[in-house]
């Protein structure tokens, strides 16, 4: 035991600590791994990730003492006294092939028909210690598959049992719907009493997906039906691609994270054999006129007719966020807009305006859309999504699916020359491109509705509305309403206070403060399910880390500072569309019927 | 579902925390065992109840069901028999025991007879080493099972109906050689009264005078962990007695626990003055739940005395003390993870550092220590450090139990003086011709006969309370089978080292027992033995190859080349 104390003001100093001979500074308090990492010394581990709490369980991250020969697992070791480490010792060498030894033992090793074949962290930790035959044999277990009904599959003979999936769904989504059942060399990922993912709580964000090392956790694999689709020459196939995949699929062909592949897709897409290629952010800008709207009426009842209103008004767009409200406080479900998702409202324009536009039968259309989300995939499926008559998106891919389908193509998606989307649904905003990064459907919203307020463009440079962007799990800002246009003046002097919270263990809180009154005085919040919005999306390429998620940020944001209209309400096919189909405008009877929604007060009883 | 049922189990939820609605885990054990108790099982309705009252997912609450032996998601039968499958009643005839059991019931073990009447199952040591075969019927323990007596148990059951009493059991104490401890030298209360009047650094300091080491096993300074305890910064501190006395052949706090409950408490209330703290908590074995009700009215009369409560002996000190039960689960001897299931949650070990002296108990700063000791630093503060000295060896200070059982004629509790030699202990317990003793229960050594000079204090044989004695017809491969098998159960299944390399030793050893294992393979899993020593996560996953070590050093020549039985 150590005499040795941190005192909480040391906190933050710097230490020299020497690793495998080479002295670096570490900072007080940080565990010897992060010291490690920050200095580009590579230790290996497996049930550590950097979103997650520290579970020091794999032991692969083990370093030897220097001097007492002592063995610590550098994830857990807080850096508190000058330390002198070794990372590949014999002793460390040998314990780390035993126990990659001891999991390749239980692991169903199936790497060819995997889907993380070459993205598997067991392969690349097997290979770099050369564990080439299985030291311990193999052990014969009965197949343990479990065919889920959602949009996430379980394959328990590859689970690891390193639990980032239950930490990611207990700790980081607060959602709880995966436990660590039983003990000893039975103990288990699980669901409750084993009943259906769907049944116990999961919200489907998929983020415990993104943070298996290998392929135990997979998104439901749903690229034969769009082959099938393509490939029948009755079907229009049309496809909406949403921003935060353009943003990152770069990294399933070898591209460093942060390069936003929008057009060269499209190309990809146009290939593959869809007849036509959309941009979601068309229906995101269509959001933002139905949601901005609604906000302004739902002020106007509070603040001006003095009604009963429900307020603040939160953000509907992330499936996996509605799920979670609909079940833990369905009480709040007034204040959550009722505007369809982007790619909702999407698969509706397809099969009613745009069916009707170009003379096609909706039953002949299939409508996929490219998302970085599993819970899309069951949301699509929500029985009351079918305004259109039919089901207003067919098929949901996540941005991994798509990657392999382009694969699958045999297409090299880095090396295409770009093209644009087709008309009239391919044209979108910078405000709809940055609905992919937390605190954008706010900065959108608030590029808008400022200006309808005020008849002022948002007081910020570049449009950039600073206050609401970044990586903080909770956000709040303010943006006083100094002057109003004359149908607005009710909100002259107002202060318009809003809120931004991303990843459920923070919408969590503020749903908590929410139901106890405490956030009165907001107006509207942003919630998504997935940190770092839906560019940190359970369907986005494996591995997402804070670099990766920061790094998909600004190729996100950097899109929208390139296109020519940044507005919602300046796009031009927004304008005409309520012209020619949604004539009695945003929040009106048709928009109404086709663009917004009810939702299900659920609740969490299980059993 | 039926809303009797519902109500009953919210009755359960708030008894649990005297009447008080409860949010969060910290009760979330304690409501569970209530549950279990007057239902038999946990059943989904009732997880998903206690997961709405306390505002957790029912997932949590199965994580926890799931982990405890104790605890079940199945209904068990109106009796459950638990059958102890610990080295000690291996060797004193467990296996006709449990075929008669098997016979008599017409179920195999891990099964409940069609009327509901009976389950079966064995369960790890109840601590009746020295008097076994053991066996719980239900709360009821009853030693010395014969197959004969298998029959008239089953009877009894059948004739009864009804509940069986609890609270009874059926054992002797054992006491084969008295010392300082066990014939109560001290005065009663004197080091209590001694420390209360001394400044709490110098009641520290008696203890490091002492030389005093902890009790459980590991050996670490009593003093010093409790000067950390003292000087670390918290608004609350805890003392903890760890009473979850799991290791194999390990009965000898059953005796202090019943017999010299009033000298434990009097040293954690010494204990608690040295380090500040106001709350002593009892963690108690499952196993020994009849002991509850004992341990209370001890807590009650002390408080009627003065003891415990506000201003102990009229001094401005406040402790009380409060027990709190395991349900079946030995890794929980490992302090952090007692710590974790004192907070209601899975007996998982924690990262250490940082240690309990600093973050235990709800965070806060807290001293475990084992039974024994807190005993031991009651007779030091009433008789001195001085007197403490004289017992022992230089180093190892002080006289220890010692739980013998095994292949010897006198099994029972033994207090020898720190430093007495194997073979003269094995001269009092009437095993003179055992091949090996296993010093320290499954996660102790193996000493083979030739090093039987060896003796028992820290600084050489490190003294585990348990000594089992293996005689000269015994089968090392049985006695490394039997511990493999339970540290394959015993496992918390968080570490992979250990989860998983218990798996594969246990599986070793069958192949040596077949003989079907190859030097080269052999060489491996010494390799991994020493690996899991190395890489495991604590104390348990550390010590689970020992025995397995200790068979290859010094008996090869009687575990290889064995005839194949193919």
């Amino acid at each position: 035991m150590s005499n040795e104390r941190l005192e909480t003001g040391e906190i933050g100093g710097l230490i020299n600590v020497t690793i495998d001979g080479k002295t670096i500074t570490a900072r007080l308090g940080e565990t010897l791994l992060e010291t490690a990492r920050r200095n580009g010394i590579y230790i290996p581990s497996l049930c550590y990730h950097e979103d997650l709490c520290v579970a020091g369980s794999c032991r692969l991250c083990i370093v030897e003492f220097e001097e007492t020969g002592a063995i610590q697992t550098a994830c857990t070791y807080p850096v508190t006294q000058s330390i002198r480490v070794l990372t590949g010792s014999p002793k460390v060498r040998q314990a780390r092939r035993d126990i990659l030894g001891l999991i390749l033992r239980d692991h169903r090793a199936e790497c060819t028909t995997c889907l993380r074949n070459g993205n598997c962290e067991l392969q690349t930790l097997a290979t770099e210690y050369g564990v080439t035959d299985l030291p311990f044999g193999k052990r014969e277990k009965p197949k343990r598959k479990i065919f889920d009904m959602g949009p996430i599959a379980r394959d328990m003979d590859k689970c690891i049992e390193c639990f980032r999936c239950v930490r990611t769904c207990q700790e980081l989504q607060d959602v709880g719907a995966l436990g660590k059942i039983g003990r000893g060399d039975d103990t288990r990922m699980a669901t409750f009493l084993n009943y259906n993912m769907l049944e116990v709580l999961c919200v489907g964000c998929g983020q415990c997906i993104n943070r298996c090392p290998v392929g135990a956790l997979t998104e439901r694999d749903d690229i034969a039906k769009v082959w099938a689709a393509i490939e029948d020459p009755t079907k229009h196939v049309v496809i909406q691609t949403a921003p935060a995949p353009r943003a990152a699929i770069g990294e399933c062909f070898g591209l460093p994270p942060g390069r936003c592949l929008t057009k060269e897709l499209n190309t990809a897409l146009k290939r593959i054999g869809f007849d036509k290629v959309f941009d979601t952010n068309f229906t995101a800008d269509l959001t933002i006129m139905e949601e901005g709207t609604e906000l302004l009426l739902r002020l106007k009842k509070a603040l001006s007719d003095k009604q009963p209103v429900a307020l603040p008004q939160l953000t509907s767009c992330s499936p996996g966020w509605i799920k979670f409200v609909e079940q833990s406080r369905p009480e709040l479900l007034d204040h959550i807009s009722t505007c369809k998702s982007p790619q909702q409202m999407f698969g509706t324009l397809i099969k009613t305006y745009y069916a009707e536009m170009n003379h096609l039968e909706p039953s002949d259309i299939v409508t996929v859309s490219l998302m970085p989300c599993t819970a899309k995939k069951f949301e699509c499926e929500r029985p009351e999504m079918g305004d259109s008559g039919f089901k207003d998106v067919d098929i949901v891919l996540t941005t991994r699916e798509m990657a392999r389908m382009i694969k699958q193509a045999g297409i090299d998606l880095p090396s295409l020359e770009k093209s644009e989307f087709d008309e009239p649904l391919g044209l979108g905003t910078g405000a709809g491109q940055i609905f992919g990064a937390t605190g954008g459907v706010m900065e959108a919203a608030i590029r808008t509705a400022y200006e309808i307020v005020t008849g002022e463009e948002v007081p910020f440079e570049k449009l950039r509305v600073e206050p609401v962007r970044g990586m903080e799990g909770i956000r709040q800002a303010e943006l006083p309403i100094v002057k109003a246009v004359d149908a607005w003046k009710f909100l002259e002097g107002a202060t318009l206070k809003v809120m931004i919270a991303h990843g459920l263990a923070n919408a969590r809180v503020v749903i908590d403060k929410l139901a106890a009154g405490e956030l009165a005085d907001v107006h509207f919040i942003e919630i998504m399910a997935c940190p770092g919005g839906c560019l940190g999306g359970g369907g986005q390429p494996i591995p997402t880390t804070p670099e990766v998620r920061e790094a998909r940020a600004r190729a996100i944001y950097k899109e929208d500072e390139g296109m020519p209209i940044r507005k919602s309400h300046e796009n031009p096919v927004i304008t005409k569309i309520y012209e020619e189909f949604l004539t009695d405008g945003p929040c009106g009877q048709t928009s109404h019927k086709l663009l917004h929604t009810h939702y299900t007060a659920r609740g969490s009883k299980i059993v | 579902m039926a809303s009797i049922t519902t109500n009953r189990i919210q009755e359960e939820i708030r008894a649990a925390n005297g009447g008080d609605p409860v949010k969060g885990k910290a009760k979330l054990l304690v409501v569970l065992q209530r549950i279990q108790a007057r239902f038999g099982t946990i059943s989904p309705e009732a997880m998903q109840e206690v997961a709405d009252a306390l505002g957790i997912r029912p997932v949590e609450v199965e994580e926890v069901v799931s982990f405890y032996s104790f605890l079940s998601t199945e209904k068990k039968g109106k009796f459950t028999f638990r059958l102890c499958r610990t080295l000690s009643c291996d060797m004193s005839g467990k296996h006709r025991v449990a075929h008669q059991l098997e016979s008599e019931l017409g179920i195999r073990f891990g099964e409940t007879t069609p009327d509901g009447m009976f389950t079966l199952e064995t369960t790890n040591c109840m601590g009746m080493c020295d008097q076994g075969p053991a066996m719980m019927v239900n709360d009821r323990i009853f030693t010395h099972v014969t197959p004969e007596k298998v029959h008239q148990i089953v009877e009894e059951c059948r004739r009864q109906f009804g509940e069986y009493g609890t609270g009874i059991v059926d054992f002797i104490p054992n006491t084969r050689k008295l010392g300082p401890i066990l014939t109560g030298v001290s005065e009663p209360e004197a080091g209590l009264n001694k420390a209360l009047a001394m400044s709490r650094s110098d009641a520290i300091g008696e203890i490091r005078a002492a030389f005093l080491r902890g009790r459980g096993g590991a050996g670490f300074p009593v003093a010093t962990k409790w000067q950390l305890a003292a000087a670390a910064k918290g608004e609350r501190k805890f003392v903890v007695c760890n009473a979850d006395e799991g290791e194999p052949g390990t009965f000898k706090d059953r005796l202090l626990l019943l017999d010299f409950a009033d000298n434990v408490m009097e040293g954690m209330t010494i204990a608690g003055y040295a380090i500040g703290a106001e709350r002593g908590l009892i963690y108690l074995r499952g196993e020994y739940a009849f002991m509850k009700e004992s341990l209370e009215e001890t807590i009650r009369t002390r408080m009627e005395k003065g003891l415990l409560g506000e201003s102990v002996l009229e001094k401005e000190f406040s402790f009380d003390i409060e027990v709190r039960m395991g349900a079946g689960a030995y890794v929980c001897g490992e302090e952090t993870a007692l710590i974790e299931s004192l907070e209601g949650k899975r007996g998982e070990p924690r990262n250490r550092p940082p240690f309990p002296v600093n973050t235990g108990y709800l965070g806060c700063p807290t001293a475990v220590n084992n039974v024994e000791t807190f005993v031991n630093a009651a007779l030091i503060l009433g008789k001195g450090a001085h007197w403490y000295k004289e017992y022992g060896t230089g180093k190892s200070t002080g006289t220890k139990l010692f739980s013998i059982s095994g292949d010897c004629s006198m099994p029972g509790i033994y207090e020898f003086p720190m430093g007495i030699t194997i073979s003269e202990m094995l001269d009092e317990a009437g095993g003179e011709d055992a091949k090996a003793v296993q010093i320290g229960g499954a996660s102790g050594q193996c000493v083979p006969a030739s090093r039987f000079e060896r003796i028992i204090a820290f600084e050489d044989a490190p003294p585990g309370g348990s000594i089992i004695v293996i005689g000269p017809d015994r089968d090392v491969l049985d006695v490394a089978e039997n511990f493999l098998e339970f540290f394959c159960e015993e496992s918390c299944g968080q570490c992979i080292p250990c989860r998983k390399g218990t798996n594969v030793l246990l599986e070793g050893v069958r192949l040596l027992k077949r003989g079907e294992c190859s030097l080269e393979y052999l060489v491996k899993l010494r390799k991994l033995a020493g690996s899991m020593k190395a890489a495991s996560k604590c104390g348990l996953g550390q010590s689970a190859p020992n025995a397995f070590m200790g068979i290859l050093d010094h008996f090869q020549d009687e575990i290889l080349g064995r005839k194949p039985q193919r």
